[in-house]
């Protein structure tokens, strides 16, 4: 006779073992719900619920928030809101690092059933189990081992249609943890009192022993939020590398524009940098500008720009020309115009995860020109493509020390979109605030975007000597 | 040409009532409903709507799975008999069933079911008059099946078409006279995306203001997306 | 011709003046650089519009008083703007939602070029080989309604309405109505229809500087104001 199984708390507490310092953990209903109600209160990783609740405890309830599985639950301080669209944009775009789901019947390929059973069937019910599965870095299924009569949920091949096809990594029970591998399932740890052939012997799907076999535990790591602010623009940016896709807001006049991380990527002086931007910098040639503010320009003129993807490249007047134009003239740079809603949204779809996208914009004209067209309910779409970057710098007014980032007025613009598109995100911010001084409701970039923060020193001027 | 705004007066969006507010919903019509769990949950239009003459409709939603509530829900809805069918991620609990489970088990409500993140994004690209999105979700499961593919950096992604209708129906905890919108906590979930997707969109708001009562940094619904406020009690 | 050339057209404020009349009660409104930013200054008395820029902010007021300007306040055009009860905020992809998915009621744009067909070229001139396209795309493409506010003829006298568009497309068949200094015209996709004139103008004399045909409309009037 094998040991105890685990109790449902602990087979949730194990889950916890995959997380680590900053993780975005996505959950879905049932069991994976619990993990916040299990561990301690602790900003070190953001739980988010798919009901719009980003960074959040059970061990508390504010009787106005709830998790995916309609629980009331109390947001952390630097816990914040959002809608369902933009909850599916985190988990689909590669925002999170970390997704429990709790499947009814999994498979040897790593497929899974979400909360359908033979009792349900014909009833589907992915929920965002769907989006999390196919978003997320690691997906951890949490499940009882066998259903009711000793059926073992976990089977060769799925006997009802599957929410996810090979989609899981990790598979916790109440006696096994069991990694899916390329050659099939591994069980890596098995319950204490549990040899792996009485685990072997109620699955009924093959299973390989790992030579690292081990016993499972519910050791909770503390884990406490890696610090994300940085002494300089220099500092946050030092491992640019040579030949980067960045992204920087700049939307017409000064608000808007990260400038002084712009001069830190000037005095870095890395090289062949492809610009996206509202602007290829008409600060400087505008007439609301002013002849010596900082913008693009001086990544221009110091030779680091190979390329800009913008919809307003150039000086509005030909006769006062920006550094780009000149550069481009000289065949110096390259140039994609790309209309500023097209643009905008591009960028919207890299960050959320939508590959591509049909929009009506620039249909029968040159922007649109060798473009796929389709007619969609007798309508013309050009076929246009999702952007991401290697790095982004945005502007913000003030952020919170795990990122969460406020914008003021029509300075927001670019800004949240853009720093949901790149693999490094670095926010410059007139102030930092601790965790909770920006409310729930007020917070427009939630800090699980944001890598990195510094702040805009105080004597920091956007004007250049001239 | 130039589409008439349904309400040209400046302060004509408040109505008196949620059945005044519906003027116009017709049979067969679709209907978004948003609310998530407890959350967000437009009860007194739900409850205009049951009272209205109106049949055949069909509901976009979250579902209704929370038990043992005193709210008027999608279910004590579809207990009418006036939805023919519902789209959602999971329109009911698939462990304690309810009025919904009954209907669609007697043969008398239809269900489409769509993965969250890919309705969301649906509703999304028919507000904002995108044609179709190429999404990674789904890929490989029944969810893409006879559905166009195509590989992006290596991965399967699956074409989803844009998604609009009739009338949406949403709830926030306050408004302005012009029809911006903040809500309170996870109640924001479907209103944001279903107040773009539709042809003539009703709030139920619990407290309205003159212009100005709310700050610009944080309306989430812009008032160009409201065609019509009701008061909630 | 000659003659044509120097004779007096309507200022830019009645052209201006003129669009207002065009826009709803009610109605959400964009509105383009030159003439078109003029447009909200003569809107009609009793009706209210509410003004969406794509710098990110909807319910946009007046122009800020010098001295009063906030780099953190603008439009479309880069110009300060005041504060005013009931605007908000958002981003660049919100922004552009309201515009491509129709909620943005009217967009009035100026030209370089507009043809029969209602084709749209404003963005780029050829000789530049470079462009701004900024939001104008969008802005034709995606307004339930366009309206084009220009002079009737470049600085050279040529017509800016033409038979075809030789300048790089914005839009095709998006324009519904052009208002110059010298007409009101019509643009139902096929053609033209010449519907008012400025004053001392015949319509003979807008056609011979109109490089399309117009269909002259048989109750033609002058401007109506």
């Amino acid at each position: 006779m094998p040991g105890n199984r685990l109790e449902s708390s602990n087979m949730v507490l194990r889950a916890a073992q995959e997380l680590f310092p900053g993780a975005v953990v996505a959950l879905g209903m049932g069991l994976p719900c619990h993990l916040p109600f299990e561990l301690p209160a602790s900003g070190g990783v953001w739980f988010i619920a798919d009901s719009g609740a980003l960074g959040y405890t059970g061990q508390d309830n504010d009787g106005v928030s709830v998790d995916a599985g309609g629980s009331l639950v109390a947001m952390l301080p630097g816990g914040s809101f959002t809608g369902v669209v933009d909850v599916a944009g985190i988990l689909r775009g590669g925002h999170t690092d970390v997704a429990i789901l709790e499947p009814s019947q999994v498979s040897t390929k790593g497929d899974f059933v979400h909360w359908t059973t033979e009792k349900t069937a014909g009833l589907f019910a992915p929920g965002s189990a769907v989006d999390m599965a196919y978003g997320s870095s690691t997906v951890v299924a949490v499940m009882p081992h066998q259903g009711p009569g000793g059926r073992s949920n976990i089977v060769e091949k799925c006997t009802l249609p599957v929410d996810g096809a090979g989609r899981l990594d990790l598979i916790i029970t109440d006696v096994a943890v069991i990694k899916v591998v390329a050659s099939g399932l591994e069980l890596i740890e098995t319950a204490p009192g549990w040899a792996a052939e009485d685990v072997i012997s109620i699955t009924d799907a093959p299973l390989s022993v790992s030579s690292g076999l081990k016993e499972l535990t519910v050791d909770i790591p503390a884990i406490v939020p890696p610090n994300k602010v940085y002494p300089s623009a220099v500092d946050a940016l030092l491992d640019v590398p040579e030949g980067s896709v960045i992204n920087v807001d700049g939307f017409a006049g000064p608000g808007g524009m990260a400038h002084y991380l712009m001069v830190g990527l000037r005095d870095l002086g890395v090289k062949n940098l492809q610009l996206i931007s509202n602007t290829a910098g008409v600060a400087r040639v505008s007439a609301f500008g002013s002849p010596n503010i900082i913008d693009h320009s001086i990544l221009v003129e110091n030779n680091q720009v190979v390329k800009a993807t913008a919809s307003y490249p150039v000086s509005p007047s030909a006769s006062r020309p920006s550094a780009f134009e000149e550069a481009y003239n000289r065949g110096e740079t390259d140039l994609e115009v790309v209309p500023q809603g097209t643009l905008a949204e591009r960028l919207r779809s890299g960050g959320a995860g939508v590959a591509a996208f049909y929009t009506p914009t620039g249909v029968g004209t040159l922007l649109g020109d060798n473009k796929e067209t389709r007619t969609i309910d007798g309508k013309d779409y050009v076929l246009e493509t999702g952007l991401r970057a290697d790095y982004c710098i945005i502007r913000g007014h003030k952020a919170d020390t795990l990122g969460n980032v406020v914008y003021k007025g029509t300075s927001r613009n670019f800004n949240p979109v853009m720093a949901t598109t790149a693999k490094v995100t670095v926010v410059e911010v007139d102030e930092i605030v601790e965790p909770g001084q920006l409310g729930p409701e007020e917070i427009i970039t939630p800090g699980l975007f944001v890598d990195r923060i510094v702040v805009r020193p105080s004597d920091f001027s956007a004007y250049l000597d001239i | 040409m130039i589409s008439v705004p349904d309400n040209p007066s400046t302060n004509g969006k408040l109505y008196p009532s949620g059945k005044d507010a519906l003027e116009g919903i017709s049979i067969g019509d679709t209907v978004l409903v948003a609310g998530f769990a407890r959350c967000g949950i437009p009860q007194k239009l739900l409850q205009a709507l049951s009272e209205i003459e109106v049949s055949e409709l069909t509901l976009i939603c979250q579902g209704a799975w929370v038990q043992e509530s005193t709210d008027f829900t999608i279910a004590d809805l579809v207990a009418t008999g006036k939805i023919k069918k519902i789209i959602s991620p999971m329109p009911f609990h698939p462990v304690y069933g309810g009025l919904v489970k009954k209907a669609w088990e007697s043969g008398n409500l239809e269900l489409e079911i769509v993965p969250q993140g890919v309705l969301a994004e649906r509703l999304r690209a028919g507000g904002a008059g995108i044609g179709g999105v190429f999404l990674p979700s789904g890929a490989g499961t029944r969810f893409a099946e006879d559905k166009e593919k195509r590989l992006y950096d290596g991965r399967e992604h699956v074409l989803e078409f844009a998604l609009k209708a009739d009338y949406a129906l949403l709830r926030a905890e306050v408004a302005d006279t012009l029809g911006n919108m903040v809500y309170q906590a996870t109640s924001r979930n479907w209103n944001p995306t279903m107040a773009m997707a539709a042809g003539v969109t009703v709030a139920e708001v619990d407290t309205v203001h003159e212009p100005g009562g709310i700050d610009p940094e944080l309306v989430i619904t812009q008032a160009i997306f409201i065609d019509r406020l009701v008061l909630s009690d | 011709m000659e003659s044509l050339a120097d004779k007096e057209r309507l200022p830019r404020d009645i052209v201006a003046m003129r669009v207002a009349k065009e826009l709803p009660d009610g109605s959400y409104v964009n509105l383009g650089i030159g003439i078109p930013t003029m447009v909200s200054s003569f809107v009609p008395e009793g009706r209210t519009v509410f003004y969406h820029s794509e710098s990110g902010i909807l319910n946009c007021g007046p122009l800020a008083e010098e001295g009063n300007e906030d780099i953190d306040l603008i439009n479309a055009g880069g110009q300060y703007l005041q504060i005013i009860d009931g605007m908000s905020f958002f981003d660049s992809a919100e922004a552009f939602a309201m515009i491509r998915g129709g909620h943005v009621d009217v967009t009035v744009l100026g030209s370089h070029q507009v043809s029969a067909t209602g084709d749209l070229a404003n963005w780029m001139l050829p000789q530049r080989g470079v462009g701004n396209v900024g939001g104008a795309m969008d802005l034709a493409t995606g307004a339930s309604g366009v309206i084009v506010a220009m002079e009737h003829t470049d600085r050279n006298g040529e017509p800016k309405i033409v038979q075809e568009c030789t300048f790089p497309l914005t839009g095709k068949g998006c324009v519904y109505l052009i208002v110059t200094d010298l007409a009101v015209i019509e643009c139902d996709g096929h053609g033209l229809t010449l519907k008012e004139v400025a004053p001392g103008w015949t319509p003979e004399e807008v056609q011979q500087l109109t490089g399309a045909i117009l269909a002259i409309s048989p109750d033609v009037k002058e401007f109506e104001l």
